[in-house]
């Protein structure tokens, strides 16, 4: 699987982002680089799971927002500062969709759910899409997104974790079973 | 709600994303955010602790309306003396000053020299720096203008560089209607005077003078006294009284000048002239031992005819070529390189015949033939036959084993010559070696003395400035306080960065509570403002350090690290943190290199 380079980080590079956390703690003026290194990617993260666009720019601001108001709380934990802002990007779009300002939303390509046909050792036909749509619909919110992660949007198990704030262990058993589940009802459905 | 899944939904542009961009507004609702949690937060008066201190501090207002109320009388006979101790008490720590001078460190603090000196007989301090301070008879008195009997304790310290400047914490900025420049200074001091722990006054008629010593001799300073009420320097007048030091005290040894030393300058002589021009020497000699050396001649070889090639029988005799001579019947074979030969020319009964030596001597031959005006030249080679060349072999096998033996006489000849070169010329580099070594083993000798000769000076008495003072500023003063000889710069106007410090790449950040930048140029100190967010502007072409002061740590950007990321446009400035044994005065002004 071609792994999304974006999350990957050398030191060097986590190193300079919190040379800017720390100054932007002093001054938010500071916090510039960091909004403009992100930006794209919460708002793709939160319009992959997400039905409207404006919604979705909406929350992105509202993230960043969030993000540079908790700024004196952030504690640094040796993992970029990225898989912070995607936690608040979670909670927030979460929260929203408790209120119903928005759906949750899938959005997969053709090639992901071939994708994770072949995962499962299966052949990938278009006719099966509404079968693998119903699948993908039984899985509960925490399967769901780490089918998002690693299929949808092909992150590597190490930031998939420090996304979830779990091991990479655990991301690696969570995805295992997940993949065993839809084996058993891909082959249910006879797919 | 069940999740709605769209398949191939279609991807949002990346301009799109960039219009929706907007850093700026999100910093403006950041601060709206803030400044409506301000007003809106009320939960400070639920806590018990605010609710009691306020009933305190009303309960205090009522208490000291009503004494004020009462001894209004009492307080309007003391005015008077108040006014007159008003103009002095600028130089008491009162909570303005402790606020508007802030000393970042209290291991830099520049220390006080206590003086006494007797009010009634005046007289003169002299401080180690050699500035003096000249005080009249009866010049002190007490805060209600009674002259003081006995000794007053004069405190005193000056400050001359960078370091001290920064030490002291004193703001070197001064705003002239409204304009903003930071001060270089010539010199500046502080001056306090008390009796047995009660601050004195200068009194009205009386200046107290002191002649600061300075390491600047330049005249384009103003005096400048510093107000801590408005926080502000005063102009005070033109700093024309200036007296220049036509010799100075002592003349300071620089490590430049150790090169100048002699016995370093016969080793360095040996090492780079003396002993090199007697390697040179070696080989100039040698290189003629061996060219003098008889050299063997290859004898040469006649040989029988080529089949097929043209040939000049000549009878005669051959004087001059005796290897030709011992031969009877010498056959000349025409060489292939003639073009000019031509069969017709045997037919030629040649009027003169010559032969004389070849393009290769003993090997071949030029034969001119000449008929009338024709003039043939050939290339010749001898050959033999029968007889002659059985004999002309023998000899040939003879000359060349003489040859071969003097060829090898000559080699072991040469080989024994330049072992001998080389044998002396590594005596020679071996003693270079030995001259280099004693060279640089002096050398750090001399430098070690240095060092220690100047941190001796340093740390005896840091700031005692007489080896390098220059000049001598006068300065008359009514009251204690801070004087300084200053002249305005206005703030550089090349590049702005907003700077970022780490001791080194893989380190977290540092993260200044008080930063300053020393023009090493202009001398002048900066002390960047951290409402800007330490934002720094620096002419390119200046030399800078920058001193940062974290969590009681000093931390040192010095002018090559500078450099270094000025010259590469980061703003990423690599730090070395002062360590603890080091943190005093002498050694933060080394890390600054003044």
């Amino acid at each position: 699987m071609a792994i999304n380079p974006h999350f990957h980080h050398t030191n060097e590079q986590i190193n300079e982002e919190l040379i800017i956390i720390e100054a932007a703690k002093q001054n938010p003026e500071r916090f510039g680089p960091l909004y403009n290194k992100y930006y794209k990617q919460i708002f793709n993260y939160l319009y992959q799971r997400m039905d409207d666009k404006d919604t979705a720019f909406d929350l992105t601001g509202q993230v960043f927002l969030k993000a540079l108001t908790n700024l004196p709380n952030y504690q640094f934990k040796g993992v970029p500062f990225a898989s912070w802002l995607y936690r608040i990007a979670h909670n927030e779009m979460m929260q929203m969709f408790r209120t119903q300002k928005d759906r949750r939303a899938i959005n997969a390509d053709i090639g992901d759910l071939k994708y994770i046909c072949e995962e499962h050792d299966e052949p990938f036909f278009e006719e099966y899409i509404p079968a693998i749509k119903k699948l993908l619909l039984e899985l509960d919110e925490e399967d769901m997104q780490m089918v998002e992660f690693r299929f949808f949007e092909k992150r590597p198990f190490k930031e998939i974790a420090e996304i979830l704030d779990i091991t990479e262990v655990n991301a690696k058993v969570r995805m295992y079973r997940i993949i065993e589940k839809l084996k058993k009802s891909m082959s249910k459905l006879k797919l | 709600m069940e999740p709605k899944f769209n398949i191939d939904r279609p991807k949002i542009s990346d301009e799109e994303i960039k219009k929706h961009q907007n850093f700026e507004q999100l910093v403006k609702q950041f601060k709206q955010q803030s400044l409506n949690k301000a007003k809106h937060d009320k939960s400070w008066w639920k806590s018990k602790k605010v609710r009691y201190s306020a009933v305190i501090a009303g309960i205090t207002v009522i208490c000291t309306v009503s004494y004020l109320a009462l001894f209004k009388n009492e307080t309007k006979q003391n005015t008077t003396h108040e006014t007159v101790i008003t103009q002095n008490t600028n130089t008491q720590n009162t909570p303005t000053k402790k606020n508007f001078i802030s000393e970042p460190s209290q291991k830099l603090k520049v220390n006080y020299t206590s003086y006494k000196i007797n009010n009634a007989k005046g007289g003169e301090i002299k401080h180690p720096t050699s500035s003096k301070i000249k005080v009249p008879v009866n010049t002190f008195v007490d805060k209600n203008g009674k002259d003081i009997i006995g000794d007053v304790t004069i405190e005193y310290r000056e400050f001359h560089d960078a370091a001290d400047i920064i030490a002291s914490g004193i703001p070197m900025t001064y705003d002239s209607a409204g304009t903003k420049y930071t001060l270089e200074s010539a010199g500046m001091f502080d001056i306090k005077g008390s009796q047995n722990g009660e601050p004195v006054f200068i009194k009205k008629d009386k200046k107290v003078e002191v002649e600061l010593a300075s390491a600047n001799s330049e005249n384009k300073f103003n005096q400048y006294f510093l107000d801590t009420v408005t926080k502000n320097w005063q102009y005070l007048k033109k700093d024309d009284q200036l007296s220049i030091l036509k010799t100075q005290n002592k003349s300071h040894e620089k490590p430049n000048d150790i090169e100048a030393n002699p016995k370093l300058q016969n080793l360095k002589n040996q090492i780079d002239v003396v002993i090199p021009k007697k390697i040179d020497s070696v080989k100039f000699v040698y290189t003629k031992k061996i060219d003098a050396i008889p050299k063997a001649k290859e004898p040469s070889k006649i040989n029988k005819p080529t089949p097929g090639r043209p040939t000049f029988y000549l009878e005669g005799s051959y004087k001059e070529f005796p290897e030709l001579a011992a031969f009877d019947n010498v056959i000349f074979e025409v060489g292939p390189e003639n073009k000019n030969y031509r069969q017709e020319m045997h037919e030629i009964t040649w009027s003169d015949v010559k032969v004389s030596e070849g393009p290769v001597k003993g090997k071949n031959y030029l034969l001119t033939l000449t008929y009338r005006k024709q003039v043939e030249k050939l290339v010749v080679y001898p050959t033999l036959s029968g007889a002659d060349l059985e004999k002309a072999e023998k000899k040939y096998q003879q000359k060349f084993k003489d040859y071969e033996n003097l060829v090898e006489k000559k080699q072991v000849e040469e080989k024994r010559l330049m072992a001998e070169m080389e044998a002396k010329q590594k005596a020679y580099l071996a003693e270079i070696k030995m001259k280099q070594e004693e060279f640089d083993k002096q050398r750090a000798k001399l430098i070690a003395e240095f060092k220690q000769k100047e941190e001796s000076q340093l740390a005896s008495n840091f700031n005692a400035m007489s080896l390098q003072t220059k000049a001598t500023r006068l300065f008359s003063i009514s009251s204690f306080g801070v004087f300084n000889s200053d002249c305005p710069h206005a703030e550089p106007t090349g590049k702005t960065i907003t700077p970022m410090f780490a001791i080194n790449d893989q380190s977290l950040p540092v993260n200044p509570d008080i930063l300053y930048m020393v023009d090493h140029n202009t001398k002048v100190v900066y002390n960047i403002a951290f409402k800007d967010g330490f934002k720094i502007t620096y002419e390119p072409t200046n030399n800078y350090s920058l001193c940062i002061f974290r969590n009681n740590k000093l931390f040192i950007c010095n002018k090559d690290q500078f450099k270094a990321t000025t010259n590469k446009d980061s703003n990423r400035f690599t730090v070395t943190e002062l360590p603890d044994a080091a943190d005093n005065l002498v050694d933060f002004k080394k890390a600054l290199e003044i």
